[in-house]
Formats: C-alpha cells, structure tokens, sequence
C-alpha cells in the first residue's frame, strides 16, 4: 500500500511560538530574506504562523494557524505550471522539482493558500552560517518556485533506510522539522493510509477542519479546532 | 479629386524614398526607448528578478499587463482586414496594410513580453515542444502551453497575411526602382508577375487566409484571458474572461489602428487616401467596442456585487472606493465618458475627434489590464498575505521600451513597404463589368488609342 | 526570353487582343499557355481574368487543417502518455484541455496549407525571367506571346494592333 502523507495541525494547542518556521528554515536552506526584502512583502517562510486578532480589549483574543503547502489532492498549482515543475506524486505530495521551473509564478497565483515562495535573488548567507547548510537539501537559485516539501527529503531517507533493512515505517518513526520542533506538539505528520497512525485517528476527529476546504483543493492538512473561525465563537 | 494609376503608384511609393530628418528623428528616439529597454533586461537577468517590484502575493504586475495589452491591441489587424475583407467593404482597401503591421508588430512584442517575465528567461525554449534531453514535454494542460501554441498560430497566420498582399507591391516596386532597392524587392516579391492565375490564388488564398485567421484572433485572447480564468483567485475565476478579453483586445485593437492611420496621413502625406469617411467609419466601430466594453465591464461588476462574495467583494471595494478607486474611475473616464461624445457625435466624429478617444482608450485599456491583475493578486483569499506592489524603474523602462519597440518596427516597416496597398486600391476604384465580356456580345468599339486611365474616384465608401 | 507584347489601357482592348492571339493561336503554332496577360490588379468579369478562377485551394486547406488537427491530437496524447505526471487531480489525457492546442493547430494546418499551395499554384518563388513590363504598374494591360515562331510575328503584330494598341513591343 503506498503512502499518502497528510499532517494534522491542532489550533487548540497551537501556542504561535514559531519553532516550526525557525526548523524549516534551518531544515531547507531557507535564506532570511532580510528587513528590507520583508518590508516589501518578500518574506520567505515556507510555513507561517497566522495570527488573527478577534474581538475587542478586554475580551480581545488571538487566533494563531500555521500555514503550509497543503500538499493537495487537486492542487490548483499543479495543472498551471508548462514546464511540470509542480506535479502530484504517487505518495499524495506537490512537488516541485527546482530543475524543471523557469519561473512563470503561475503556481503562485493559482495557489489559494499563497504558500509558494520565488527566489527573488539568489540566496545568500553571511559567513558563518553557510556552514549550517542541510546538504540534503539542494539551494534554490534566482528565479525558482519553492514551497514546503513536507521534509520529503526526511521521507525518502526513511523510506530508503526502511527498504534496506526489510521492514515497514513504522508511525512517528520520522517528522518534518516542523513537527519534530512543536514544543506543544500541536502538529502530527504520519501516514493517512495507515489507518492506525496517529495521522489518521486525529483526521477523524469531530474537531476536524480543512483551510478553505470549500474551494475543492482538497488539501492533506487537517486543523482540529473546537470552534471554529468562522462562526466567530469564543471559549 | 481624380489620380491616375501613375499618380496614385508614386503617391505610394514615395515614403520608400524620400525621407526627412523628421523620420531619423523619431527613429532615434524609438531606437533608444528600446535600447533603454534592453539594458534593463540586462540588468534585470543579472541580479535576478527582484529588482522588479513584485512580491507575495503579486507575482504578477507590469509584466503581464503589458503581455496582454500588446496582444489586445494586436486584434486591430484581424477586424480590419479580415473581417472587412470577409463582407467585402470597400472603405477597407487603405487601410488593411497599416491595421495587418500593427497586428505583427504588437504580436511580436507580445511574445517577447513573456520571456522577458520569467524568473529564468534564458530558459524560455522549454515551452516549446520539442523531443528534448530533458526527456519532458511542455505541459498541455498548463493555459501556458496553450499561450504559446496559440500567440505562435497567431503570429505565424498574421505574418502571412500581412507578407502575402505586399508581393505585388513589391513587385511593383522592383520594377519601378534601380539599384540596391530593386535587387531587394525581386528578393522580396519572390518572382511576382501578375497574370491571372497568380491574382486568382492570390485572392483565393487572401479568402481563405481571412475565414481562418478570425477563429483564431478570438481564441488567442480567450485563452490569454483564460491565464487568470483558470485559477481559483477572487474575480479571476470568471467564465465573462473570454469574451470580455476578445472585445477589449478588438477595441484596444481598432483605437491603435486610428491612431497608427493618423500618424501615416499626417507624416507621409496621405491626405487623399486615408480620408475623413475612413475614420469617420472606424470610430463608428469604436463606438461599438466602447459600449460592449461597458456592457461586459457593468456585467463583471454587477455579478459580483450582487453575489456578495466576502473574498470577491474585498476585491471589488479596493478597485471602486479605496487605494486603486482612483485608477479604475480614470480608466471609466478614459474609456467611454471622454470618447463617447467624440465618437457618438457625428460633428465631433472627425480625425481630430476619433484620435482624441483613441488615445485615452489606449490608455484606459492598459489601466483595465493592470486593474484585472494586481487588485485581485492583492487581495486573494486569506487576509494575513494580502500584499500591495509598486512598479520599479526596470518595470516602467520595459513598459516604455514595448511602445518603442513599435514605434520602431512601425518606422522601419514604412521606409521597406507602402503603408497602403495599392493593387486592392486600385482593384477597388476599377468597377468589375455587369456582365462578363464574351467574344459573341462583344461591341465593336473605335480604336481608341492610349486613353488615360479610369480616373481615381475619390469617394472610397463603397 | 523572347517575347512580343502590347499594352493597353481598356480592359476590352485586352479582352479582344486575347481573343484575337487565341483563334489565331492554331493557325500560327502557339501554344495557349504561350499567350500572357499580365496585370497590376486582379480584375473581375472579363474572360482572360476569370479563366482559372477555379482551383482545390479551400479543399486542399481543408486537408491541411484535418492533418494540423490530427499532428494536435497525436503530440498532446503521445505526450502525456510517455511522460505520463498527474496535475490537480486532472486525468493524465484531458480531452478539453488538448482540444485547445488540436483546434489551433488545425487552423495552423490550414493557414500553412494555404501558403504553400498558394505558391506552388502560382508558381512562386520564380527568379527566373518572365513578361512584364513597368508601364503595367501604370495601369495598362499587357497581353503578348512568349517565344513566338518567326514567321508568325507579323500575323500577331497586326492582332495586337487592330486590338487596340498603338504600340507594339518585343523583348530579345
């Protein structure tokens, strides 16, 4: 039976410390896009963390939701893009092959959830930090589309390790960087095939919601939450 | 007053031969307009794409504005000569060869804009499809790939129509000149005589050539409109895009069509052939576009109040009441309030009038490109990435270089080519008989020596 | 290419030289395709410009445009079949979508078509020599005969003349 990875995101526990954006930076080659490029709206943060404000001073509460490539079944990303870059894999993930891209940002336009990044220049880290480059992982240069993986690198080296040694991956055996940093362990990344993960057991849950479900993307990312956003309901 | 076949030839042909310090002038400034251009690619290939002002969420901006203004304004040629061909209106015969040009030239600039765009222009061969290394064809199902099959029909049909009535200007020209020119138009006129049989396929393939390219002038700019159509983003997502774009592109088309005539008539002298009943007509036609461009943007607009959609609403308020209020109401303005009594007025239609209109809808047309794109890739659905973009020096120098890449090939085309095409001119001053002359109803007539020509009959509005 | 021709300026005094050279055209050893008309526009309703009018042209675009259409279908199929990468949950060969790229190469096909039987009808690219004459641009008519036998040049003079011409030509 083949994979099909999926993540669950609990926003009840979500506490908006952003140890996972920090991860994911250090995991995939991430460069800072700096003060200026932020200020001009060119941050590059593969999953953030949404903040909304709701109500007023004093009954003001906050709202925190990370947000990544929801790595969707019809992702609306994939049939735009002419050279292929971004195509559905056997194992339920968008991926985007980085040699393929010539930069037409039509995934990004299409993307709903805007969780694809370009390379606006190419990256650059001051000295020392090039030494904590994850080799796993290739660095983009100028002009390429990326977004969040869900760590496949992680995947596929778990899959290969798995293969060598004869056996099943085994449930929470491995994380993306984000899951493996959530202090509150607010995020659970597993098999949705499987039905006994984690993953799975949490996917049913009657506290389950998708992000935008209603557009049809059908996206692999499930938010538990006890109320939801929409109907605006304070605990 | 009357012309002769002599006259109306050398009317023609002069511009290939005289030229003023005017014209060197306006090529030199072209010429560097496009030259500014290129170095800001340059500059742009080298640091990467960052230098224009996009960001999250506006991946898109000038650049495709541009892409689809040019191949808007690129619809004049095809209405013109084809469809008028088509219907046989005899006001046509001037102007074909200038609306065809502009169709050529604005294609050309509307395909380069998209290679310029990419966040790795010297990748842009990928798209074609083609048996690569890479072991990957282009991806069909992308609106992309459907771009670039459709603008490469399109351009290739245009071309031809354009090059195929010039073969026996052409060869007229070759055998009204010496030297260098006269090597250049045999070159050019592939060996043209003029007997019956090469009129007959001419005309024959003209017809054909004009039933074909419509269909595909029409679905070029559907399936330009149909890169935001495709995507689920807040008033992209619209099934009014295709139509909507065709009658935008056929009256940016035919506003860029006035005003290419009003340059020609004034700076080659053209006073006798591209009349006042010429503009008069097309800015009867412009007043038409103008209208369905309200109807179709009074359509979009109404739906989508009336729809009520949070995400499609945030859109809508931020073109009609707040930051990009005041561009949309310009382009209102630009578009139907300042044409409308230009256009609707008889008195007001002169070439003064229609070339007053002209140039703001030029105008508005670009403002309604750039307001279909950035306000709805501002405003997508989650309010935390909604962003705001201004255009960098690199942005407006390419922009500016579009115009005068036209303003170029426009030059340089009327020095190779007579703006007018003189045989369907004079095909269509020469009245065809009622009835076919045949040996047995034959007339005997007096000889009659040499006589002049049928003299050039100034009312063109048959 | 020896030729000998005149011109005129009436489309009948055309009409009726090419009716004279064409019941002369046996008497006199010329061939029919020997016998040129040569105009600066095409022109409607009179016999020595309507006589091959017909042509396959729109049948031959036709073809050509069902052979575009099919070179459309068979690439957007071939294609994604070998390579075959699935998008947004589309299927591998979308029909809708390849209809696009087999409808515009149809009419690419025809376009094509066209062009190509157009110069191949008209015999065009042609460098080598042929009739014409700079006065045609002016708007006369030239009607001559290409290579005609010696004997026969006065007998044709004189039909160019009582046609209507005031001036015969000839050519080396």
């Amino acid at each position: 039976m083949p994979h099909k990875w999926a993540m669950v995101i609990d926003l009840d526990r979500c506490t908006g410390c952003e140890a996972c954006v920090v991860a994911c930076h250090a995991e995939n080659n991430i460069a800072t896009a700096g003060p200026d490029q932020a200020a001009r709206g060119r941050a590059k943060h593969w999953i953030r963390v949404e903040r909304y404000w709701e109500g007023e001073f004093p009954n003001a509460r906050v709202r925190f939701q990370p947000v990544l490539c929801q790595q969707c079944d019809n992702a609306p990303c994939e049939p735009v893009c002419p050279t292929f870059a971004s195509y559905h894999t056997p194992e339920g993930l968008n991926a985007q092959v980085y040699n393929r891209c010539i930069g037409t940002r039509f995934c990004a336009n299409a993307c709903p959830y805007t969780v694809r990044h370009l390379n606006f220049y190419n990256p650059e880290w001051d000295k020392p930090l090039h030494l904590q480059l994850n080799p796993d992982v290739s660095v983009r240069s100028v002009g390429i589309m990326e977004k969040c993986t869900f760590c496949v690198q992680r995947i596929r080296s778990a899959e290969i390790q798995a293969e060598g040694e004869k056996r099943e991956l085994k449930d929470g055996e491995f994380n993306p960087a984000c899951v493996q940093s959530c202090a509150p362990k607010a995020m659970v990344f597993g098999d949705l095939n499987d039905p006994n993960s984690e993953v799975s057991r949490l996917s049913r849950s009657h506290r389950s919601t998708k992000l935008m479900g209603e557009l049809g993307t059908k996206p692999n990312v499930d938010y538990l939450e006890r109320d939801s956003w929409q109907n605006g309901k304070n605990i | 007053m009357e012309k002769t076949s002599e006259q109306i030839r050398a009317d023609l042909l002069r511009p290939l031969f005289s030229t003023g310090p005017g014209y060197w002038t306006a090529v030199a400034i072209a010429a560097s307009m496009v030259l500014a251009g290129v170095f800001a690619f340059c500059y742009q290939v080298y640091n990467g794409i960052g230098v224009w002002g996009l960001n999250s969420p506006v991946f898109w901006a000038f650049d495709i504005t541009n892409f689809v203004f040019w191949i808007g304004i690129s619809h004049a040629g095809t209405l013109i000569s084809a469809i008028l061909r088509l219907c046989n209106a005899g006001w046509r015969r001037p102007v074909t060869r200038c609306a065809e040009a502009i169709t050529v030239f604005a294609l050309s600039i509307g395909a380069i804009v998209p290679i310029c765009h990419l966040g790795r222009p010297w990748l842009f061969y990928w798209m074609v499809p083609y048996p690569s290394e890479r072991h990957i064809w282009p991806n069909f199902r992308s609106p992309l790939a459907w771009d670039f099959i459709a603008i490469s029909t399109y351009l290739t049909g245009s071309t031809l129509f354009l090059f195929l009535p010039i073969i026996p200007d052409c060869a007229a020209a070759r055998d009204l000149t010496r030297g260098w020119r006269r090597k250049l138009y045999s070159l050019l006129s592939l060996g043209w005589q003029g007997t019956p049989r090469q009129w007959h396929r001419l005309e024959t393939a003209m017809h054909i050539m004009a039933i074909a390219i419509i269909p595909v002038a029409v679905s070029v700019h559907t399936i330009v409109s149909w890169d935001f159509a495709m995507t689920p983003v807040p008033m992209w997502h619209s099934t009014i895009f295709g139509p909507y774009f065709v009658v935008g592109a056929i009256f940016s088309g035919v506003a860029a069509l006035i005003l290419a005539m009003a340059l020609l008539r004034k700076f080659l002298r053209l006073d006798e052939y591209l009349q006042p009943i010429h503009f008069d007509h097309l800015g009867k036609l412009l007043l038409t576009m103008s209208l369905l461009w309200v109807y179709f943007t009074f359509a979009e607009r109404l739906t989508t109040w009336y729809g009520n959609d949070p995400s499609e609403m945030a859109v809508f308020w931020s073109s009609i009441r707040q930051q990009f209020a005041p561009l949309f109401w310009t382009m209102v303005v630009c578009n139907f309030i300042i044409p409308f009594p230009f256009l609707a007025i008889k008195k007001l239609r002169t070439i003064t009038g229609t070339v007053i209109a002209s140039t703001t809808i030029v105008a508005g047309m670009w403002i309604e490109r750039f307001l279909i794109i950035v306000p709805s890739l501002e405003h997508k659905y989650l309010p935390y990435s909604w962003g705001t973009y201004r255009p960098t020096w690199v942005e407006i120098t390419l922009m500016v270089a579009g115009f005068g890449m036209m303003a170029l090939l426009y030059l340089l085309f009327s020095k190779l080519v007579p703006m007018i095409s003189m045989w369907e001119l004079e095909a269509g001053v020469r009245k065809a008989p009622a009835v076919p002359r045949h040996v047995v109803s034959l007339k005997p007539r007096p000889a009659t020596g040499i006589a002049e020509s049928e003299p050039f009959a100034t009312d063109l509005s048959r | 290419m020896r030729a000998l021709y005149a011109l005129y300026s009436d489309p009948d005094a055309a009409q009726r030289a090419v009716n004279a050279l064409k019941t002369a055209a046996g008497s006199l050893g010329i061939a029919d395709r020997q016998i040129v008309v040569v105009t600066a526009e095409p022109f409607d309703g009179y016999d020595f410009s309507d006589e091959h009018a017909e042509s396959p042209m729109f049948l031959i675009a036709s073809f050509t445009g069902i052979l575009g259409g099919l070179v459309g279908y068979w690439l957007t199929r071939f294609t994604q079949v070998s390579y075959p990468l699935p998008t947004g949950g589309m299927p591998i060969v979308p029909p809708w979508t390849n209809a696009i790229i087999v409808y515009e190469l149809t009419m690419l096909g025809a376009i094509a078509g066209t062009v190509i039987t157009l110069l191949v009808m008209a015999g065009l690219p042609q460098f080598g020599e042929s009739l014409s004459d700079p006065e045609v641009w002016h708007g006369k008519i030239l009607v001559g005969v290409t290579e005609p036998p010696e004997k026969a040049r006065p007998e044709l003079e004189k039909h160019l003349r009582q046609a209507g011409a005031s001036e015969v030509k000839a050519t080396a």
